[in-house]
């Protein structure tokens, strides 16, 4: 033991020297380094796992939203569709109808035209003929003064 | 005629001054700039602490990052890593700067002393690790600290027993009925523990004569390149001893908390449960048979 100390020049006071370095070093890097970047790591880390899970919940939520988009866009779709064949058949039928009547009021319209042309042919054919009547009353009249007026151009 | 200067690396520290009964080695020089540059670099640290990190702040992080999850794989619990961790992290950082410092060209810088056969050369820095004071203290206080730990987390009345297993022997009388061949374990356990305390002495032995060994020679390895061929021969090994400094810093560190977590372990309770995992096993095992 005695050669162990004189050949390594064992010394008990660096030891206790070398010691408190030691515990210098400890106490300094706990403090200033270890101690902070432990608490900035493991906020860092709560950080971390807290922005996944809220980006796994804003993804969960994208995804229901987008569900939610794509049904409600899928009914409004088929609603639209149902509107849409329904305004079809509404106009179609609004349209068949218009033509039915339209078909329905031209006839009457020719049908009064018709009977409008048939009284006014009358009308017409009657008031020639009381024309041609008196016309012919007229010319009546003017063939028996022309008769007369060699008569009493004789006198 | 010019005196001629020795220069020989001494399996000793060289005294750089005296203050009363107080020796100054150059080995105790360099741990003071050791504990100097980790005082330096932590209060940088500590004041360029960002969320987003810089580059000093990030090679930390790794470090530490990467340094506990190795502490993990020996622990296998990071409750029981985060209270290891700090302590073999500065072990690490003051073995590995101080193995470091001995590379530095500063050590071409000393004093001329008149010696019993001439002047010789005192270089100013010389590895901290290189002295075996150094590493003596560092191994006592690691295995003095083991000790510590395990007084704090498995009682010192168990602890205790494992070195003077005073249980062992109570177990002859209480279960020589149940069990004869207690009469041959029990004082063979008992000896074992006495083993495991002489094993505590090995320990320190090993510990820092080890870290000491692999340095010293090192230094020796490139005071005998530089001899042959100085300035040249000497660079290869220079990296090659980079790579030692930080092999030796973590293996110091490591066998710290292999120490540590044995320290921490409670073997009763440890056998107890593998016990009960046989059992549950030869149930198990005996339901499938019937």
């Amino acid at each position: 033991m005695e050669s162990i100390i004189s050949t390594f020049h064992i010394d008990w006071k660096i030891i206790v020297a070398q010691a408190i370095n030691f515990i210098i070093v400890f106490v300094v890097l706990y403090i200033f380094a270890l101690k902070p970047l432990n608490k900035l790591m493991a906020e860092r880390s709560d950080k971390i796992s807290k922005g996944l899970d809220d980006a796994k919940k804003n993804d969960a939520m994208l995804k229901a939203t987008k569900a939610e988009y794509e049904d409600m866009l899928s009914k409004a779709r088929l609603e639209a569709n149902k509107i849409f064949q329904e305004g079809k058949k509404e106009g179609e039928a609004k349209k068949s109808e218009m033509i039915e009547k339209g078909k329905v009021e031209l006839a009457n319209m020719a049908e009064n035209n018709k009977k409008a042309l048939q009284a006014e042919k009358v009308k017409i054919v009657e008031e020639a003929r009381k024309e041609m009547a008196s016309l012919a009353v007229l010319a009546a009249e003017k063939v028996m003064a022309d008769n007369n007026k060699p008569a009493k151009q004789g006198k | 005629m010019k005196e001629k200067i020795s220069h020989e690396t001494t399996l000793f520290a060289e005294p750089v001054s005296h203050y009363g009964n107080f020796t100054v080695t150059n080995a105790l020089l360099s741990s003071w700039l050791a504990v100097l540059v980790i005082i330096v670099l932590a209060l940088m640290l500590k004041k360029k602490l960002r969320e987003v990190p810089n580059i000093l702040q990030n090679i930390f992080e790794i470090i530490l990052e990467g340094a506990l999850d190795l502490c993990d794989q020996v622990t296998n619990s990071r409750a029981l890593s985060m209270k290891v961790f700090p302590i073999a992290i500065s072990v690490f950082f003051f073995v590995l700067i101080n193995n470091w410092l001995g590379l530095l060209p500063i050590g071409g810088l000393g004093l001329l002393e008149r010696g019993k056969e001439g002047m010789a050369f005192i270089p100013f820095l010389r590895s901290g690790t290189a002295d075996v004071n150094t590493t003596i203290a560092l191994a006592v206080m690691a295995v003095l600290g083991a000790n510590l730990f395990g007084i704090f987390s498995i009682g010192i009345w168990k602890l205790f027993n494992k070195y003077v297993n005073l249980k062992a022997l109570g177990q002859i009388f209480t279960k020589i009925r149940q069990d004869k061949t207690v009469i041959i374990v029990a004082p063979i356990t008992f000896f074992v523990g006495l083993l495991e305390l002489i094993g505590e002495f090995a320990k320190v032995a090993s510990l820092s004569f080890r870290l000491f060994g692999n340095v010293f020679a090192g230094e020796v390895l490139l005071a005998s390149m530089a001899a042959i061929i100085a300035y040249v021969l000497p660079v290869p090994f220079l990296f090659m001893e980079i790579l030692v400094g930080v092999i030796q810093a973590l293996i110091f560190s490591m066998l710290l908390v292999v120490y540590f977590t044995i320290s921490a372990t409670d073997h009763d309770a440890h056998e107890e449960h593998e016990k009960h995992e046989e059992e549950r096993s030869h149930h198990r095992e005996h339901i499938a048979v019937s």
